[in-house]
């Protein structure tokens, strides 16, 4: 049996000594031409669309409003933090100025 | 025309030196993909994805080894990736299938007969295909361009990238491989 299993892997070994090339189907240059034109087609279509004068000036607006929108959002919190910020103040102080006065006015039961 | 002449035609895309150059190396480009990737239509597809780098980046080919080692280097990565793709793919289809995502069957490919091969050595090749598939990458390639591409040990190091002793020791090691594997081929098969 081990000679058998031997000799069947000796010319299972030997079994392509001497093979043919093998060649793709025909027309094989006219298939991969007009896969490179499918795939430049494609980048083709995605680059004339990207750069139409509509869509460039829609994307141009779009980015304006959004750095618009940013700004104006941030500009309303700073004011918003500014006026808080003044009003605890205002608020500290009076309450700081009441409380003297009170103490000063009720200093005996 | 000679190939210096034909790499700068093809520098400045010119289509009858790309078809020329495709028309030359086609056979040699299919012939090494089928042999590594056992599938004639993956061959194909792979071979066209070669000529499709080749035309692309001869701007790059600095001319400093032929232009056929250059364009074996391109058919053996580009083989190898289209095997790693596969088994990526293979894996994600078996862990979709875990959780019930994918209803299909994963159907086992079928015995790869090899279209140059003799009728009489058929049935031997077949066994020997399947041992050549469980071989490391680098012990697969060296073995195709040696045995199916008939490639010398020099031309295979420049392709590789390796010296002839390191060719010879890969080629040593895949031999021994192949036998080890066929022996457990042959004894699942009773014979």
């Amino acid at each position: 049996m081990q000679e058998n299993i031997n000799k069947k892997i000796e010319d299972a070994m030997h079994s392509i000594d001497g093979i043919e090339k093998s060649s793709p189907s025909p027309f094989f240059f006219t298939r991969l031409e007009a896969r490179m034109q499918k795939e430049k087609n494609i980048w083709e279509t995605l680059t004339s669309f990207i750069t139409k004068p509509v869509i460039a000036f829609a994307c141009i607006c779009l980015v304006i409003m959004i750095n618009a929108f940013v700004i104006f959002s941030s500009s309303n919190t700073d004011s918003t933090v500014t006026q808080q910020t003044n009003q605890l103040a205002t608020v500290d102080e009076y309450s700081q100025l009441s409380a003297t006065l009170y103490e000063f006015e009720n200093t005996k039961p | 025309m000679n190939e210096k002449e034909l790499i700068a035609l093809l520098k400045q895309k010119d289509r009858a030196a790309f078809k020329d150059i495709v028309e030359t190396w086609q056979d040699m480009v299919y012939n090494t993909a089928l042999g590594i990737l056992q599938n004639e239509e993956d061959a194909e597809d792979t071979a066209q994805e070669v000529f499709i780098q080749v035309f692309e980046s001869i701007s790059s080919f600095k001319e400093d080894s032929k232009l056929s080692t250059w364009i074996y280097r391109i058919t053996v990565s580009k083989s190898l990736d289209h095997i790693r793709k596969k088994k990526r793919k293979k894996r994600f289809a078996f862990i979709q299938s875990l959780y019930g995502g994918n209803d299909e069957k994963m159907i086992e490919p079928p015995d790869f007969f090899h279209p140059g091969i003799s009728i009489e050595n058929k049935e031997n090749a077949v066994a020997l295909f399947k041992a050549i598939e469980k071989l490391s990458s680098n012990q697969k390639s060296a073995f195709v361009l040696n045995k199916i591409e008939g490639l010398s040990y020099l031309e295979i190091g420049e392709i590789m990238e390796l010296s002839d002793s390191a060719v010879d020791a890969l080629l040593q090691r895949a031999r021994k491989n192949l036998k080890v594997s066929l022996k457990d081929y042959y004894k699942l098969l009773g014979c």
